[in-house]
């Protein structure tokens, strides 16, 4: 019976090595490739949650706020409305670095300034996804808010209660602005009429707004269209707040995309992202810092930051040639700017952002390319813009002096002052996710714009 | 800074074996659900232990160790090879309620089984049924109530409407659920051959498998519900010389449904906050299982000395594993090959019996994830229903058994016992991961070992027996979930969004211990 002893010692002795084999630990693996769960995982430790549906509203209400968003008799020229500079062709901005206001000449399809105007001094942010409502709006956020209100904003307590959200309390303001619509004093309209929006001075806003609701409710249309989105409301009861209202309602239902693959893959829809948009994902809410700011469910809108972008354009405030950005909004009246936001600008919301070029505050840069290049290394692309590849218009306005260029860097935020040193390669990949943050169904957005408004103006 | 640099490695490491655990959690579910492992073969890929939960009927060799490839455990092996049974001379009755916990309040359970084995001339037979109730692995907590309420927003940010989640149907859900257990065994004698021949057929209602709930980190609330069906047919051939040889061929299918809910957050635009909504899960687990067994045990020279091999062969299909939170692999199917060798000795002295076993586990297991819809990758496309990822896993297991029993007189024709055990189990495995869509591969190697000192006292009286064994597993862990993921998660996240408490799987250590009473007597 010796025999099957011996025969096991080799076996047992085989097992017993393989076990020694299994007791030592073995190297630290290399790490892996990113998996849609880290992805998923950080993206909610950054607060990146999917879209909810907006709200509903009253369809005689979003079509008040239609033929107002379209209709120039908003403005005091009567040339310029609220979807000329938000055109739906454009993707809901003008594709220009700086906004062109009223007064502007066109041809040939192309805005330019009229005779005696000057360029705004920020471009016209897009309204696409403006219904989510971020906290703040304008690129300075000098409109601010949560729900229903109370809101921050420059009219103070001028600003009438009712309005419903942040969109329909910024919707009061483009109206009062002499450069994008109210025009100057003294100004006619297109049809050679005194312009009588001019005429108020700056701070008569409600004598303004309630003009601008005469020209409306001369025209039985709106006031049938009025009649319809506010039942049982007088007609002199009606204020424009309630055609800001109407135009919020407009923007919420109509401007609203979020159907990107990004969204899709929010949505756990894993196979939504291509390989290269999920490696410039990780890039983005990681090594690149992009969601240091760009982070929460819309990617930004809730913070602001002085990213080193390029000064051109005539200026803004006291500052003026200089757009101090958020630091020009005083946080108490009376108040001296806010050094700590100096040069600071609102953090945009990204989705849909490869539709909206130029970028920026300014537009300072044509392509994501050329954004996420600034981005790679801020210091040194403050002090080596290339100004040519800005519209010729405004090359003129850049302000590149050694002082500005020496503040601009000196304010830098934190976040960018040093340099990332991304590849080309994982900077094509980060471009490749920012793409992927658009919806096929804000690409063509021409199904939005009227035939015709009540006022009978034309569109275009 | 010096702190930075101190924090860095040790969070890599962590998120490492988050990534680490996402992967391998894709066979988990393979863990036997059954109260006869030997013939089973567990495959583990993160070291979360089930056993204890399974190991609820009698033995006289569980308190040693386990050591039964040398040493016949006749109260348990009917329970493996039905056949077995036959060894029982009499009619018994038995019962052995047990519980067995995990450190760290993450999980525990207690089992309450009764049985009988029942003999007719050449028949034998046997019929045992169990009721277990097992606590979850975590504790089901619906996503804070206050911050549904919206308490931990700042009061600007709270809605005006009472409440973000109405559903009154929403629930975390009991933290104890009930499993039931019966088998039904069945054989005859064939004294002139020498041979048994038995059938058993075990069935199990399981509304809780140990450890599940926590592979679905972020949930609010898992609900499981399955069962488990065990065929098998046995032999046993005693010869003369008290030489014995065994096979069994056996058939397992194992089918549970894990309901998850989950908690989204989602931007409401219309309260401008994050809220929540409720999203169901189903995901089914089903493996079946075809095995072979065979074992041998043969005296040896030396008085007192035996010997004992043996070899199983499982073959697995899984047609379906669970879409687990913390893995990147949708549902894969796949198929296994597990094999096991084990050569066992044991020696009775007198009042004194020593044994041990040695077992080595070679598995192949080959899982892949098909793609719902036509996918882009690198290269190019795979349509809808293509492999989008292949898993290719080498397992390497050894399992060591060591045990002994001394027996003591004690007053009174009563005779006790004591015994000392030690088993450990030693999993490696190594993992090629072809993503087909990255165009990447990953290599990964994983072990660990358990450590499972055991122990227990008998005393045997006239009329009956009574049994105490206890256990230890150490070594074995338990996910925990925590922030992070990111590469720059330790740096204070902008914006003060709020963030759900999910994250990726990180694992702490925990011990298992179980205690089980059992008693037999005889029926006539």
């Amino acid at each position: 019976m010796r025999a099957p002893l011996l025969r096991t010692i080799p076996i047992a002795a085989l097992i017993l090595a393989a076990s020694c084999e299994q007791a030592e630990t073995p190297p630290e693996p290399p790490p892996p490739n990113p998996t849609d769960a880290q992805l998923r995982q950080t993206l909610s430790v950054y607060g990146v949650v999917p879209i909810g549906p907006t709200p509903v509203s009253d369809p005689a209400l979003v079509r008040l706020g239609q033929a107002l968003m379209f209709d120039k008799i908003l403005s005091g020229n009567r040339d310029i409305s609220c979807a000329t500079c938000h055109d739906p062709a454009a993707h809901l901005t003008d594709g220009l670095s700086l906004a062109i206001g009223t007064g502007a000449l066109a041809a040939g399809g192309a805005r330019t300034l009229g005779p005696g105007r000057r360029f705004a001094p920020r471009s016209a942010p897009t309204l696409l996804n403006q219904g989510l409502r971020a906290y703040e709006v304008f690129w300075d956020g000098r409109v601010s808010g949560f729900g229903a209100g109370p809101f921050e904003t420059p009219a103070g307590a001028a600003l009438p209660g009712g309005l419903p959200n942040i969109v329909a309390a910024q919707a009061m303001f483009p109206v009062l602005n002499r450069q994008e619509m109210r025009g100057d004093s003294g100004d006619l309209d297109r049809f050679g009429n005194i312009n009588e929006l001019a005429r108020f001075s700056d701070d008569q806003l409600v004598e303004t707004w309630n003009a601008v609701m005469v020209r409306l409710l001369a025209i039985p249309e709106y006031v049938t269209m009025f009649a319809a989105a506010y039942p049982g409301m007088a007609p002199q009861a009606l204020g424009f707040r309630h055609a800001a209202a109407a135009i919020a309602a407009f923007e919420m239902q109509a401007f609203t995309r979020t159907g990107s693959p990004f969204d899709r893959f929010l949505d756990r829809d894993d196979a939504a992202l291509s390989p290269a948009e999920k490696r410039g994902a990780v890039l983005f809410f990681g090594e690149a810092r992009c969601s240091q700011c760009h982070n929460g469910p819309l990617l930004g809108g809730q913070s602001f930051a002085n990213v080193g972008v390029p000064q051109l354009g005539p200026g803004t405030g006291a500052a003026a040639p200089l757009d101090l950005g958020r630091a020009g909004v005083p946080t108490q009246p009376n108040q001296p700017p806010n050094d700590f936001y100096r040069f600071a600008f609102r953090v945009p919301p990204l989705r849909n952002v490869e539709l909206t070029a130029p970028y920026f505050h300014d537009g300072a840069y044509p392509t994501l390319d050329a954004v996420v290049h600034h981005y790679n290394d801020v210091p040194a692309a403050i002090q080596g813009f290339d100004v040519n590849q800005v519209d010729p218009a405004i090359r003129g306005t850049y302000h590149g002096s050694a002082a500005t260029l020496a503040d601009l860097t000196q304010h830098l935020d934190p976040r960018v002052s040093t340099p990332i040193r991304l590849t080309e390669a994982q900077l094509k990949d980060v471009v490749a996710f920012l793409k992927s943050l658009t919806d096929p169904a804000a690409r063509d957005l021409g199904s939005l714009v009227p035939a015709s408004v009540p006022s009978g103006l034309p569109i275009r | 800074m010096p702190a930075r640099h101190d924090v860095r490695p040790r969070l890599s490491r962590l998120r490492l074996r988050a990534i680490e655990v996402a992967a391998g959690a894709s066979l988990l579910s393979l863990t036997v659900v059954t109260t006869a492992s030997a013939q089973l073969i567990t495959i583990r890929t993160v070291p979360i232990s089930q056993s204890e939960q399974f190991e609820f009927f009698p033995s006289r060799n569980l308190g040693m160790g386990g050591v039964n490839i040398a040493l016949s455990d006749t109260l348990l092996d009917p329970f493996r090879n039905p056949a077995d049974a036959s060894r029982l001379r009499g009619s018994r009755f038995f019962s052995s309620p047990g519980t067995y916990s995990v450190t760290s309040d993450a999980g525990a359970g207690r089992t309450l089984p009764v049985g009988a084995y029942l003999r007719a001339g050449q028949w034998f037979g046997g019929l045992a049924l169990a009721v277990q109730q097992v606590d979850a692995s975590r504790r089901n907590v619906l996503q804070p109530p206050i911050f549904l309420e919206g308490d931990l927003t700042p009061p600007a940010l709270r809605p005006n409407r009472p409440g973000l989640v109405t559903d009154p149907t929403l629930s975390p859900g009991n933290r104890t659920h009930g499993n039931q257990f019966a088998t039904l065994m069945l054989g005859r004698d064939l004294h002139r051959a020498g041979l048994s021949l038995a059938g058993s057929l075990s069935w199990s209602g399981l509304n809780a498998v140990d450890g599940v709930d926590l592979l679905y980190p972020g949930s609010q609330r898992v609900d499981q519900s399955g069962h488990a069906l065990d065929l098998r047919l046995g032999l046993l051939k005693e010869f003369a010389d008290t030489r014995s040889f065994q096979a069994v061929v056996l058939h397992d299918r194992f089918a549970m449904t894990h309901d998850v809910m989950y908690l989204d957050q989602f931007w409401d635009p219309a309260t401008q906050q994050i809220a929540f909504r409720q999203r169901n899960d189903r995901n089914l687990d089903h493996t079946s299982t075809w095995g072979a067994h065979l074992e041998y045990q043969l005296p040896l020279a030396a008085p007192g000395w035996r010997l004992g091999w043996l070899a199983t062969a499982n073959h697995m299909s899984h047609p379906k594993i669970p879409n687990y939170e913390i893995m990147n692999i949708p549902g894969d199917p796949g198929t296994s090959n597990a094999f096991n060798l084990g050569v066992g000795v044991s020696r009775r002295d007198g009042p004194a019996t020593f044994g041990m076993d040695i077992v080595y586990e070679p598995i192949w297991s080959h899982t892949w994830a098909l793609a719902d819809v036509p996918i882009a990758t690198t290269g190019g496309s795979i349509p809808a229903g293509g492999k989008t990822v292949e898993n290719h896993f080498r397992f390497s297991n050894t399992l060591v058994r060591l045990g002994l029993d001394r027996e003591l007189p004690v007053f009174g024709g009563r005779l006790a016992a004591f015994q000392l055990g030690l088993m450990v189990r030693s999993i490696g495995y190594h993992l090629n991961q072809d993503d087909l869509v990255a165009g990447s591969v990953r290599r990964q190697n994983e072990s660990w070992t358990e450590w499972t000192p055991t122990w227990g006292l008998s005393l045997r009286f006239p009329e009956f027996e009574l049994r105490y064994r206890g256990s230890m597993t150490h070594g074995s862990e338990r996910p925990t979930s925590s922030f992070g993921g990111c590469p720059n998660c330790f740096e204070a996240v902008p914006g003060g969004i709020v963030v759900a408490p999910s994250g990726p799987m990180s694992l702490d250590p925990v011990k298992v211990v179980s205690h089980q009473v059992s008693f037999s007597l005889p029926l006539r």
